[in-house]
């Protein structure tokens, strides 16, 4: 018989200052492989465990890891990056250019769900122990910003334990078990019930605050976790659903942190169809004066204030301020019902016309609510909108098929650049170059084709941004999305707990200070 | 008798497949495994190589086939959220379930007896009409709703007890048990009256009529005029014989209680085989689906075999039909 000990025993035990945060969140990391996994919820639980080349600070720009520095090679043929000495891992392993060389070649490799993030990486060199030359087809000025997610591991370990790649469908050791450098590690993992982190006493970094334990429990239901919080079982949770965060806000010993999340609401239109799905002949959203009308009769203020109760922001761009290459000075189209409707006489549809309107209904904050208001809304402009909503699970599948006519998405740029949304939502799709994969729509844009390569290599900033606002201001004047609003990120904690909100949802154990 | 059996036994295979075959047709209107598996960044390549390694490109049949074949030897295949055996996750989490499916049934059958024998016996007082109204509730409101309510009293307000989880665990080996600690058991207190409330209305109005029938029976007179004491005739004459049907029904609602757990182990976020088995339908995990809906059909269907053959073995003109 052996016990699992309390975690009030264990807490009791814990050194002077040092704190143990019980935290919660809806979904729980379904792997702990760095490369078997691309999505928030793993990369933020392992973001504590382990550490990339480089790493994000609290602004969101990128900072030194477990490199030290780099610098672009000659004209732009690749990056050199200078490694940190004296670093080691959990198990002792000390960290240098192998490692890394391991590391690429694992997560590019053919079974991992990272490997996109190398598509315009040649090939890997070690100059010395601690200098990696990652070389580019071609110049690549954001390369360091699009690796910050990219997670060093140890080559022995991984042999050791028949983990060298990483396994999406069978799972290896490197599913349940860790080895990083980071200032963290995972000392039990019990999947979708518990898992905890223990504070790595050997990491190399100074910045940290006292949490020396941590607890993550993944709770599902929302009531359940604000109730939680409410009796002092946990100490933070995310998200607060929208409708809760005033009750909690009031409530004693809690507090509600709100703040931006880097994720975009919009619509999309059927570009390339034939016809409407739900509609008659012929496909009225090819005319720009449709998707204007559209544009114009959406009040994005209204639903922010009645469905997101004021928590988020209106946006006219496909990504929010603060991402690399924000383009400045973007207005969105004045909320006007008499505009839209005469857009729409203009373009030959006085009456409106019937199309079908999809939306996911447990993707995004309150989805399904913003969806029944963008609905009546275009309703009042004489549209006639069939709204119909699923779960995610039939969602994409439903896109993909392309049975859809208007649809709602969300988008988070990876990289925080915005070449990002342009590379995955605008570009002309195409399967062999790896382009508009998420362009359900089928936009497609001559000019800004041209330009996203160009982007992708200009090295100098001033020429770079002046292409990303002229894609900026297309996308607007074509309205090939009409971008609604940045979702709000609302979380709650125990009063007295210091808590750095990312943008990306990252929850960063050692910024965390418990009173 | 063993014809019958065999024969029994045979139909109940037959209800299995076919219950297996629906599960399998219906996986693909759940939704695409894939989109959950792969992150946004995904290639199309990627999709192609691991639809394949999954075999989702097999029609539905062949899948089930495939199923089936290794089923039978007892392999239920590897989740996709947890990429482990299924079958390990599902042995790590039947404790849960069946220890709270065990303290809801004692707790229905214990409480909704004794309520159902007063509530007989003092059938015009107060106190019973207060309960019977009472009651009502238990049968009415959706258990969801009974235990947020339930956290919010006990959980929130008071802070008896705790609002989510199973506690500290005990682990034996082969079982983790919450019997063992104080927190295991304060944590079994709220699910298991969630639910268990509705089973215990249930077992207390059925005790309830059965007994005011008994009651009116002569035997039970003729036992009053030979002078035998009011607890003798209620206890020993009347509720004997209103037990029959009272372990039949409770016999095939515990089948229920362990199939509904789900909704119950959502709110209180037991880690019980409910829960994973909702978080398997929102993944698309088909793997774990399959084995959870054929677990509990098996659990059905033999429960309902033995009820059969007990039939048979009380009532023998069964038997004789059986020949026929």
């Amino acid at each position: 018989m052996r016990p699992i000990l309390t975690a009030a025993l264990v807490a009791a035990a814990l050194p002077a200052g040092a704190a143990e945060l019980r935290f919660a969140s809806t979904t729980d990391p379904n792997t702990l492989d760095p490369n078997a996994g691309n999505s928030a919820p793993v990369f933020s639980l392992l973001g504590n465990v382990y550490e990339g080349l480089v790493r994000r600070g609290r602004d969101m720009s990128i900072e030194p890891a477990l490199a030290t520095s780099w610098e672009p090679i000659g004209d732009g043929e690749g990056w050199r990056f200078n490694l940190r000495e004296g670093v080691t891992f959990h198990g002792g392993q000390s960290f240098d250019a192998d490692d890394v060389i391991f590391s690429y070649e694992r997560a590019s490799s053919e079974q991992s769900d990272t490997s996109s993030w190398f598509a315009p990486v040649s090939e890997v060199i070690k100059v010395d122990d601690y200098t990696v030359d990652i070389m580019t087809s071609a110049p690549n000025p954001i390369f360091p910003d699009s690796i910050a997610n990219w997670m060093m591991m140890d080559a022995g370990w991984a042999a050791e334990n028949g983990a060298e790649r990483p396994n999406i469908e069978q799972g290896n050791y490197a599913t349940t078990n860790t080895n990083g450098t980071g200032p963290y590690m995972i000392t039990e993992r019990q999947p979708g019930l518990r898992t905890v982190l223990e504070a790595y006493d050997g990491w190399w970094g100074e910045d940290r605050g006292n949490v020396e334990r941590a607890i993550f429990q993944p709770v599902q239901n929302s009531a359940t976790a604000v109730a939680a919080l409410l009796s002092g079982e946990l100490d933070l949770i995310e998200p607060v659903p929208v409708q809760d965060a005033n009750r909690v806000e009031s409530a004693e010993g809690v507090d509600v942190l709100r703040g931006i999340e880097a994720r975009v609401i919009m619509l999309g239109f059927p570009h390339d169809a034939e016809g409407l799905i739900a509609g008659g002949e012929g496909n009225p959203f090819t005319d720009p004066r449709v998707r204007q009308a559209v544009a114009q009769a959406i009040n994005v203020p209204a639903i922010l204030q009645t469905v997101m109760r004021g928590s988020a922001e209106p946006v006219a761009q496909l990504m929010g301020a603060g991402m690399r290459g924000y383009t400045q000075g973007l207005e969105r189209p004045a909320y006007d019902q008499e505009a839209a409707r005469a857009l729409l006489a203009e373009a030959g549809y006085p009456d409106g016309f019937r199309f079908s309107l999809k939306c996911p209904n447990d993707r995004y904050l309150n989805d399904e609510a913003v969806c029944t208001a963008i609905n009546a809304m275009l309703a009042q402009v004489g549209l006639e909108p069939v709204l119909e909503t699923m779960p995610v699970a039939n969602y994409w599948p439903t896109l993909r098929a392309d049975d859809h006519d208007m649809y709602l998405l969300g988008w988070s740029p990876g990289t925080f650049d915005a070449e990002h949304p342009i590379r995955f939502l605008l570009a002309t799709p195409d399967e062999e170059a790896r382009l508009g994969s998420w362009n359900f729509g089928g936009y497609s844009n001559p000019r800004i084709d041209e330009l996203l390569p160009m982007i992708q290599s200009e090295i100098d900033d001033t020429a770079r941004q002046a292409m990303l606002d002229e894609v900026a201001q297309i996308q607007l004047d074509d309205v090939a999305y009409v971008p609604l609003y940045v979702q709000p990120l609302i979380w709650g904690v125990k009063e007295g707990i210091e808590v750095v909100q990312r943008p990306d949802n990252f929850l960063v154990l050692r910024w965390i200070e418990m009173g | 008798m063993l014809a019958y059996i065999i024969r029994r036994v045979f139909q109940s295979i037959v209800v299995l497949l076919v219950v297996g075959l629906v599960a399998f047709a219906m996986f693909r209107f759940v939704g695409d495994p894939i989109e959950q598996l792969l992150g946004q960044e995904r290639t199309v390549q990627d999709v192609e190589r691991l639809r394949e390694a999954l075999g989702l490109n097999d029609p539905f049949p062949v899948q089930y086939f495939d199923f089936l074949v290794r089923a039978v030897q007892g392999d239920f295949g590897i989740s996709y959220r947890q990429s482990r055996p299924v079958a390990e996750i599902i042995l790590e989490r039947a404790p849960a379930t069946l220890e709270l499916a065990l303290v809801s049934g004692l707790l229905a059958l214990v409480v909704g007896i004794a309520l159902g024998v007063f509530t007989a016996i003092r059938r015009d007082g107060w106190a019973a009409n207060a309960i019977m109204s009472a009651s009502l509730i238990g049968v009415s409101l959706p258990t969801f709703l009974i235990g947020i309510l339930l956290i919010y009293v006990f959980g929130v307000q008071l802070r008896w007890l705790p609002t989510f989880g199973r506690g500290d665990v005990v682990d034996l080996g082969w079982w983790t048990t919450g019997f063992l600690t104080p927190s295991g058991l304060k944590s079994l207190i709220l699910p298991s009256i969630t639910l268990g409330l509705f089973q215990m209305t249930l077992i207390m109005r059925l005790v309830r009529s059965e007994m005011l029938e008994v009651l009116r029976q002569d035997y039970i007179r003729f036992a009053r005029a030979r002078g035998l004491s009011a607890k003798s005739v209620n206890f020993r004459h009347a509720l004997k014989n209103t037990m029959v049907p009272v372990i039949t029904v409770t016999g095939l609602q515990l089948g229920a209680i362990i199939a509904f757990a789900i909704i119950t182990e959502t709110v209180f976020q037991w880690p019980g085989v409910g829960l994973l088995f909702i978080n398997a339908v929102q993944f698309v995990d088909i793997p774990v689906m399959a084995a959870y809906l054929m677990l509990i059909s098996v659990m059905f269907v033999l429960i309902n075999l033995i009820v059969d053959i007990l039939y048979v073995w009380v009532d023998p003109r069964l038997r004789i039909d059986g020949r026929h």
